[in-house]
Protein backbone atom coordinates (compact mmCIF):
# COMPACT_ATOMS: atom_id res chain seq x y z
CA UNK A 1 0.00 0.00 0.00
CA UNK A 2 1.16 3.76 -0.94
CA UNK A 3 1.99 6.27 1.63
CA UNK A 4 -0.99 8.40 1.43
CA UNK A 5 1.06 11.17 1.16
CA UNK A 6 1.78 10.01 -2.16
CA UNK A 7 -1.85 11.05 -3.50
CA UNK A 8 -2.77 13.95 -1.64
CA UNK A 9 -3.32 16.62 -2.60
CA UNK A 10 -4.51 18.88 0.19
CA UNK A 11 -5.65 18.38 4.15
CA UNK A 12 -8.90 19.78 3.44
CA UNK A 13 -9.81 20.02 7.17
CA UNK A 14 -6.69 19.67 9.65
CA UNK A 15 -6.72 17.55 13.12
CA UNK A 16 -7.60 20.94 15.38
CA UNK A 17 -9.92 22.73 12.91
CA UNK A 18 -12.17 19.48 13.09
CA UNK A 19 -11.76 18.43 16.90
CA UNK A 20 -13.13 22.49 17.75
CA UNK A 21 -16.11 22.52 14.91
CA UNK A 22 -17.23 18.94 16.89
CA UNK A 23 -16.78 20.41 20.46
CA UNK A 24 -19.27 23.22 18.81
CA UNK A 25 -21.73 20.71 17.21
CA UNK A 26 -21.65 18.92 20.85
CA UNK A 27 -22.52 22.17 22.63
CA UNK A 28 -25.07 23.40 20.15
CA UNK A 29 -26.81 19.50 20.32
CA UNK A 30 -26.30 19.79 23.77
CA UNK A 31 -28.39 23.43 24.31
CA UNK A 32 -31.44 22.21 21.50
CA UNK A 33 -32.08 18.72 23.49
CA UNK A 34 -31.54 20.48 26.87
CA UNK A 35 -33.91 18.47 29.92
CA UNK A 36 -34.45 15.69 26.93
CA UNK A 37 -32.91 12.38 26.24
CA UNK A 38 -31.84 11.45 22.77
CA UNK A 39 -30.82 8.50 20.71
CA UNK A 40 -28.16 8.96 18.72
CA UNK A 41 -27.82 6.39 15.40
CA UNK A 42 -24.62 6.35 13.49
CA UNK A 43 -24.42 5.05 10.34
CA UNK A 44 -21.60 2.09 9.82
CA UNK A 45 -18.60 2.59 8.84
CA UNK A 46 -17.83 5.62 7.96
CA UNK A 47 -19.63 7.76 10.68
CA UNK A 48 -18.11 5.59 13.24
CA UNK A 49 -15.27 7.85 14.19
CA UNK A 50 -17.63 11.38 14.05
CA UNK A 51 -20.01 9.35 16.18
CA UNK A 52 -17.34 8.66 18.49
CA UNK A 53 -16.00 11.97 18.87
CA UNK A 54 -19.26 13.82 18.86
CA UNK A 55 -21.17 11.89 21.72
CA UNK A 56 -18.22 12.40 24.15
CA UNK A 57 -19.23 16.21 23.67
CA UNK A 58 -22.85 16.01 24.67
CA UNK A 59 -23.23 16.74 27.48
CA UNK A 60 -27.08 16.05 27.40
CA UNK A 61 -28.18 12.04 28.49
CA UNK A 62 -28.34 9.92 25.83
CA UNK A 63 -27.67 6.87 23.85
CA UNK A 64 -27.00 5.16 21.01
CA UNK A 65 -27.17 2.70 18.31
CA UNK A 66 -26.01 2.07 15.01
CA UNK A 67 -27.31 0.91 11.38
CA UNK A 68 -25.92 -0.63 8.59
CA UNK A 69 -27.30 -0.21 5.11
CA UNK A 70 -26.41 -1.08 1.68
CA UNK A 71 -27.50 -0.78 -1.85
CA UNK A 72 -29.74 -3.08 -3.56
CA UNK A 73 -28.25 -1.85 -6.82
CA UNK A 74 -24.90 -2.37 -7.43
CA UNK A 75 -22.03 0.06 -7.53
CA UNK A 76 -21.98 2.89 -4.59
CA UNK A 77 -25.08 3.06 -2.61
CA UNK A 78 -25.44 6.52 -2.90
CA UNK A 79 -26.21 6.13 -6.44
CA UNK A 80 -28.94 3.63 -6.73
CA UNK A 81 -32.46 3.03 -5.76
CA UNK A 82 -33.91 1.43 -2.37
CA UNK A 83 -31.71 0.95 0.29
CA UNK A 84 -31.08 -2.45 1.91
CA UNK A 85 -31.21 -2.26 5.73
CA UNK A 86 -28.02 -4.79 6.84
CA UNK A 87 -28.47 -4.14 10.22
CA UNK A 88 -31.55 -2.51 11.46
CA UNK A 89 -31.22 -0.95 15.38
CA UNK A 90 -31.95 -2.85 18.48
CA UNK A 91 -33.70 0.36 20.06
CA UNK A 92 -37.61 1.20 19.55
CA UNK A 93 -37.31 4.52 18.25
CA UNK A 94 -41.09 5.38 19.10
CA UNK A 95 -41.71 8.63 20.99
CA UNK A 96 -37.87 9.16 21.21
CA UNK A 97 -35.77 12.09 19.68
CA UNK A 98 -33.17 10.77 16.99
CA UNK A 99 -30.31 12.16 15.82
CA UNK A 100 -28.58 10.27 12.78
CA UNK A 101 -25.40 10.81 12.42
CA UNK A 102 -23.49 10.42 8.83
CA UNK A 103 -20.08 10.92 7.96
CA UNK A 104 -21.32 12.75 4.60
CA UNK A 105 -24.01 13.63 2.15
CA UNK A 106 -23.48 14.01 -1.48
CA UNK A 107 -26.28 13.04 -3.15
CA UNK A 108 -28.81 12.56 -0.38
CA UNK A 109 -30.47 9.37 -1.68
CA UNK A 110 -29.38 6.97 0.99
CA UNK A 111 -30.02 9.42 3.70
CA UNK A 112 -33.42 10.91 2.63
CA UNK A 113 -34.75 6.69 2.11
CA UNK A 114 -33.55 5.80 5.55
CA UNK A 115 -35.12 9.05 7.25
CA UNK A 116 -38.32 7.83 5.71
CA UNK A 117 -38.46 4.51 7.07
CA UNK A 118 -37.32 5.94 10.13
CA UNK A 119 -40.37 8.19 10.39
CA UNK A 120 -42.65 5.41 9.99
CA UNK A 121 -41.67 3.94 13.53
CA UNK A 122 -42.82 7.60 15.10
CA UNK A 123 -40.17 8.97 16.47
CA UNK A 124 -40.89 11.92 18.95
CA UNK A 125 -38.55 13.89 16.37
CA UNK A 126 -35.82 12.92 13.90
CA UNK A 127 -33.02 15.20 12.99
CA UNK A 128 -29.69 14.60 10.96
CA UNK A 129 -25.89 16.06 11.83
CA UNK A 130 -23.45 14.99 9.32
CA UNK A 131 -19.89 15.89 9.00
CA UNK A 132 -19.47 16.47 5.74
CA UNK A 133 -21.92 18.06 2.97
CA UNK A 134 -21.50 18.06 -0.72
CA UNK A 135 -24.13 20.26 -1.68
CA UNK A 136 -23.23 19.91 -5.23
CA UNK A 137 -23.96 16.44 -5.83
CA UNK A 138 -27.62 16.66 -4.04
CA UNK A 139 -30.13 15.25 -6.04
CA UNK A 140 -33.17 14.78 -3.42
CA UNK A 141 -33.53 17.44 -0.82
CA UNK A 142 -33.24 16.34 2.95
CA UNK A 143 -32.79 18.69 5.51
CA UNK A 144 -29.75 18.74 7.86
CA UNK A 145 -30.11 20.01 11.09
CA UNK A 146 -26.07 20.25 12.02
CA UNK A 147 -23.35 20.62 9.43
CA UNK A 148 -19.74 19.95 10.30
CA UNK A 149 -18.68 21.71 7.36
CA UNK A 150 -19.91 22.09 3.66
CA UNK A 151 -16.86 21.17 0.93
CA UNK A 152 -16.40 21.17 -2.89
CA UNK A 153 -17.36 18.20 -4.59
CA UNK A 154 -13.50 16.22 -4.21
CA UNK A 155 -12.73 12.83 -3.50
CA UNK A 156 -12.07 12.98 0.33
CA UNK A 157 -11.02 10.25 2.76
CA UNK A 158 -10.13 10.22 6.51
CA UNK A 159 -11.34 11.29 9.56
CA UNK A 160 -13.67 7.66 8.70
CA UNK A 161 -13.92 7.92 5.19
CA UNK A 162 -11.95 4.87 3.28
CA UNK A 163 -10.58 5.22 0.27
CA UNK A 164 -10.64 1.61 -0.54
CA UNK A 165 -11.38 0.96 2.46
CA UNK A 166 -8.33 2.20 3.71
CA UNK A 167 -7.39 5.61 5.84
CA UNK A 168 -10.25 5.39 8.37
CA UNK A 169 -7.84 6.07 10.69
CA UNK A 170 -6.43 9.47 9.60
CA UNK A 171 -7.13 12.49 12.21
CA UNK A 172 -7.84 14.54 9.30
CA UNK A 173 -9.86 14.91 5.95
CA UNK A 174 -7.76 15.29 2.91
CA UNK A 175 -8.36 15.12 -0.54
CA UNK A 176 -7.16 12.60 -3.12
CA UNK A 177 -5.41 13.70 -6.59
CA UNK A 178 -7.32 10.67 -8.71
CA UNK A 179 -4.44 11.02 -11.14
CA UNK A 180 -1.82 10.37 -8.34
CA UNK A 181 -3.75 7.55 -6.71
CA UNK A 182 -2.49 4.04 -7.60
CA UNK A 183 -5.89 2.12 -6.56
CA UNK A 184 -5.79 -0.89 -4.08
CA UNK A 185 -2.55 -3.12 -3.33
CA UNK B 1 -42.33 14.17 25.43
CA UNK B 2 -38.86 12.34 26.76
CA UNK B 3 -38.19 13.81 29.97
CA UNK B 4 -35.16 12.51 31.59
CA UNK B 5 -35.72 9.52 33.53
CA UNK B 6 -31.90 8.61 33.75
CA UNK B 7 -29.72 9.64 36.95
CA UNK B 8 -26.91 11.54 36.91
CA UNK B 9 -23.86 9.59 37.10
CA UNK B 10 -22.56 11.31 40.00
CA UNK B 11 -25.31 10.55 42.13
CA UNK B 12 -24.12 6.34 41.86
CA UNK B 13 -20.43 6.34 40.63
CA UNK B 14 -18.22 4.69 43.14
CA UNK B 15 -14.57 5.52 41.81
CA UNK B 16 -13.37 6.37 38.40
CA UNK B 17 -11.50 3.16 37.50
CA UNK B 18 -9.53 4.14 34.90
CA UNK B 19 -9.27 8.17 34.48
CA UNK B 20 -9.31 9.66 30.94
CA UNK B 21 -5.58 10.38 30.65
CA UNK B 22 -4.66 7.19 32.09
CA UNK B 23 -7.21 5.26 28.74
CA UNK B 24 -5.82 7.74 26.14
CA UNK B 25 -2.19 7.11 27.53
CA UNK B 26 -2.66 3.25 27.34
CA UNK B 27 -5.04 3.02 23.87
CA UNK B 28 -1.59 4.98 22.42
CA UNK B 29 0.61 2.70 23.77
CA UNK B 30 -1.39 -0.55 22.81
CA UNK B 31 -1.68 1.11 19.08
CA UNK B 32 2.10 1.32 18.75
CA UNK B 33 2.54 -2.16 20.24
CA UNK B 34 -0.08 -3.11 17.47
CA UNK B 35 1.86 -1.38 14.79
CA UNK B 36 5.18 -2.96 15.73
CA UNK B 37 3.51 -6.51 15.80
CA UNK B 38 2.34 -6.14 12.64
CA UNK B 39 4.91 -4.27 10.84
CA UNK B 40 5.20 -4.94 6.92
CA UNK B 41 1.69 -6.28 7.12
CA UNK B 42 -1.98 -5.10 6.68
CA UNK B 43 -4.60 -5.79 9.13
CA UNK B 44 -8.11 -5.67 9.35
CA UNK B 45 -9.57 -4.48 12.56
CA UNK B 46 -12.90 -5.83 13.68
CA UNK B 47 -15.25 -4.18 16.25
CA UNK B 48 -17.43 -6.06 17.99
CA UNK B 49 -20.34 -3.39 18.08
CA UNK B 50 -21.58 -1.39 20.49
CA UNK B 51 -19.33 -1.57 23.18
CA UNK B 52 -15.92 -1.87 21.43
CA UNK B 53 -16.78 1.05 19.11
CA UNK B 54 -15.34 3.99 20.68
CA UNK B 55 -12.42 1.84 21.64
CA UNK B 56 -12.14 0.51 18.52
CA UNK B 57 -12.29 4.19 16.48
CA UNK B 58 -9.63 5.57 19.18
CA UNK B 59 -7.16 2.83 18.61
CA UNK B 60 -7.08 2.89 14.76
CA UNK B 61 -6.34 6.44 15.47
CA UNK B 62 -3.09 5.30 17.16
CA UNK B 63 -2.29 1.97 14.70
CA UNK B 64 0.40 3.25 12.02
CA UNK B 65 0.37 -0.13 10.37
CA UNK B 66 -2.00 0.01 6.87
CA UNK B 67 -5.26 -1.27 7.68
CA UNK B 68 -9.35 -1.75 7.16
CA UNK B 69 -11.87 -1.01 9.57
CA UNK B 70 -15.19 -3.40 9.68
CA UNK B 71 -17.46 -4.45 12.08
CA UNK B 72 -19.87 -7.39 13.65
CA UNK B 73 -22.79 -7.34 15.65
CA UNK B 74 -23.73 -10.13 17.77
CA UNK B 75 -27.01 -11.31 20.28
CA UNK B 76 -27.69 -14.01 22.08
CA UNK B 77 -29.73 -17.10 21.11
CA UNK B 78 -30.34 -17.45 24.97
CA UNK B 79 -32.26 -15.07 27.31
CA UNK B 80 -30.77 -12.55 28.94
CA UNK B 81 -27.21 -11.01 28.54
CA UNK B 82 -25.03 -12.58 25.58
CA UNK B 83 -22.29 -13.38 27.54
CA UNK B 84 -23.94 -15.45 30.05
CA UNK B 85 -25.73 -17.51 27.72
CA UNK B 86 -25.09 -20.38 24.88
CA UNK B 87 -24.97 -19.66 21.29
CA UNK B 88 -23.73 -16.67 19.53
CA UNK B 89 -26.38 -14.72 16.88
CA UNK B 90 -24.63 -12.80 14.54
CA UNK B 91 -26.65 -9.73 13.81
CA UNK B 92 -24.02 -8.08 11.39
CA UNK B 93 -21.47 -9.75 9.79
CA UNK B 94 -18.37 -8.86 8.54
CA UNK B 95 -18.21 -6.92 5.21
CA UNK B 96 -14.84 -7.98 4.24
CA UNK B 97 -13.60 -12.09 3.55
CA UNK B 98 -11.14 -12.85 5.91
CA UNK B 99 -9.34 -15.43 4.21
CA UNK B 100 -5.67 -14.76 4.47
CA UNK B 101 -5.51 -11.66 6.36
CA UNK B 102 -4.73 -10.93 9.61
CA UNK B 103 -7.48 -10.46 11.70
CA UNK B 104 -7.80 -7.93 14.65
CA UNK B 105 -10.73 -8.24 17.33
CA UNK B 106 -11.36 -5.38 19.21
CA UNK B 107 -13.67 -5.70 22.43
CA UNK B 108 -14.39 -3.41 25.09
CA UNK B 109 -14.44 -6.03 28.00
CA UNK B 110 -13.88 -9.87 28.21
CA UNK B 111 -15.58 -11.67 31.16
CA UNK B 112 -16.85 -14.96 30.92
CA UNK B 113 -14.49 -15.27 27.37
CA UNK B 114 -17.85 -17.58 26.15
CA UNK B 115 -18.83 -14.76 23.83
CA UNK B 116 -15.28 -14.31 22.35
CA UNK B 117 -14.15 -17.91 22.56
CA UNK B 118 -16.94 -18.53 20.11
CA UNK B 119 -16.35 -15.36 17.85
CA UNK B 120 -13.10 -16.91 17.56
CA UNK B 121 -14.07 -20.49 16.72
CA UNK B 122 -16.29 -19.27 14.27
CA UNK B 123 -13.81 -16.81 12.36
CA UNK B 124 -10.95 -19.41 12.29
CA UNK B 125 -13.30 -21.70 10.19
CA UNK B 126 -12.67 -18.44 7.22
CA UNK B 127 -8.93 -19.62 7.31
CA UNK B 128 -7.62 -16.12 8.05
CA UNK B 129 -3.61 -15.92 7.91
CA UNK B 130 -3.88 -14.45 11.57
CA UNK B 131 -6.62 -13.91 14.48
CA UNK B 132 -5.72 -11.58 17.52
CA UNK B 133 -7.84 -10.07 20.28
CA UNK B 134 -7.35 -6.86 21.56
CA UNK B 135 -9.64 -6.10 24.74
CA UNK B 136 -9.42 -2.49 26.83
CA UNK B 137 -10.85 -4.53 30.04
CA UNK B 138 -10.32 -7.68 31.42
CA UNK B 139 -12.81 -9.39 33.91
CA UNK B 140 -10.68 -12.25 34.59
CA UNK B 141 -12.31 -13.12 37.64
CA UNK B 142 -15.50 -14.39 35.73
CA UNK B 143 -13.80 -16.43 33.22
CA UNK B 144 -15.50 -19.87 32.10
CA UNK B 145 -13.52 -20.19 29.24
CA UNK B 146 -10.45 -19.98 28.39
CA UNK B 147 -9.46 -17.76 25.88
CA UNK B 148 -6.09 -15.83 24.31
CA UNK B 149 -6.26 -12.22 25.07
CA UNK B 150 -2.98 -10.96 22.87
CA UNK B 151 -3.87 -7.11 23.80
CA UNK B 152 -4.95 -6.50 27.34
CA UNK B 153 -5.46 -2.66 28.19
CA UNK B 154 -6.63 -2.97 31.79
CA UNK B 155 -7.01 -6.06 34.15
CA UNK B 156 -10.42 -4.92 35.82
CA UNK B 157 -12.22 -6.55 39.01
CA UNK B 158 -15.52 -8.15 39.17
CA UNK B 159 -17.26 -4.89 39.24
CA UNK B 160 -20.31 -3.17 37.67
CA UNK B 161 -18.48 -0.66 35.31
CA UNK B 162 -19.69 1.86 32.71
CA UNK B 163 -18.38 4.37 30.37
CA UNK B 164 -16.14 4.69 27.26
CA UNK B 165 -18.47 2.65 25.37
CA UNK B 166 -19.62 0.30 28.04
CA UNK B 167 -23.36 1.09 29.26
CA UNK B 168 -25.86 1.00 31.92
CA UNK B 169 -29.09 0.61 30.51
CA UNK B 170 -27.86 2.04 27.29
CA UNK B 171 -26.38 5.08 28.87
CA UNK B 172 -22.96 6.90 29.98
CA UNK B 173 -21.10 5.28 26.87
CA UNK B 174 -19.63 8.53 26.21
CA UNK B 175 -17.96 9.24 29.53
CA UNK B 176 -14.18 9.88 28.68
CA UNK B 177 -13.29 7.29 31.62
CA UNK B 178 -14.17 4.04 33.32
CA UNK B 179 -16.67 4.29 36.20
CA UNK B 180 -17.42 1.90 39.03
CA UNK B 181 -21.16 2.05 40.01
CA UNK B 182 -22.66 1.38 43.21
CA UNK B 183 -25.71 -0.49 42.82
CA UNK B 184 -27.44 0.29 45.80
CA UNK B 185 -27.57 4.05 44.70
CA UNK B 186 -28.45 3.38 41.35
CA UNK B 187 -32.44 3.69 40.07
CA UNK B 188 -33.47 1.41 36.65
CA UNK B 189 -34.78 4.83 34.40
CA UNK B 190 -38.63 4.09 34.09
CA UNK B 191 -39.39 2.58 31.19
CA UNK B 192 -41.40 5.06 29.18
Amino acid sequence: MKNYKDFMSEILIDEKTLKNRIRDLGQQISRDYAGQELLLICILRGGVVFMVDLMRQITVPHSMDCMAVSSYGDGARSSSGNVRLTLDLQTNIEGKHVLLVEDIIDSGRTLSHVLQMLRTRHPKSLKVCVLLDKLERREVDVPVDYRGFDIADKFVFGYGLDLDELYRNLPFVAVVDMKRYPGKG
Amino acid sequence: MSPITMQDYTEFIDEVLVSETVLQQRVAELGEQISRDYAGEELLVVCVLRGGIIFAADLIRQINVPHELDCMALSSYGVGNYESSGNVRVNLDLEVNIEGRNVLLVEDIVDSGRTLAQVLEMLGTRGPKSLKVCVLLDKKERREVAVACDYVGFDVPDKYIFGYGIDIDEHFRHLPFIGCADLSKYRKPELA
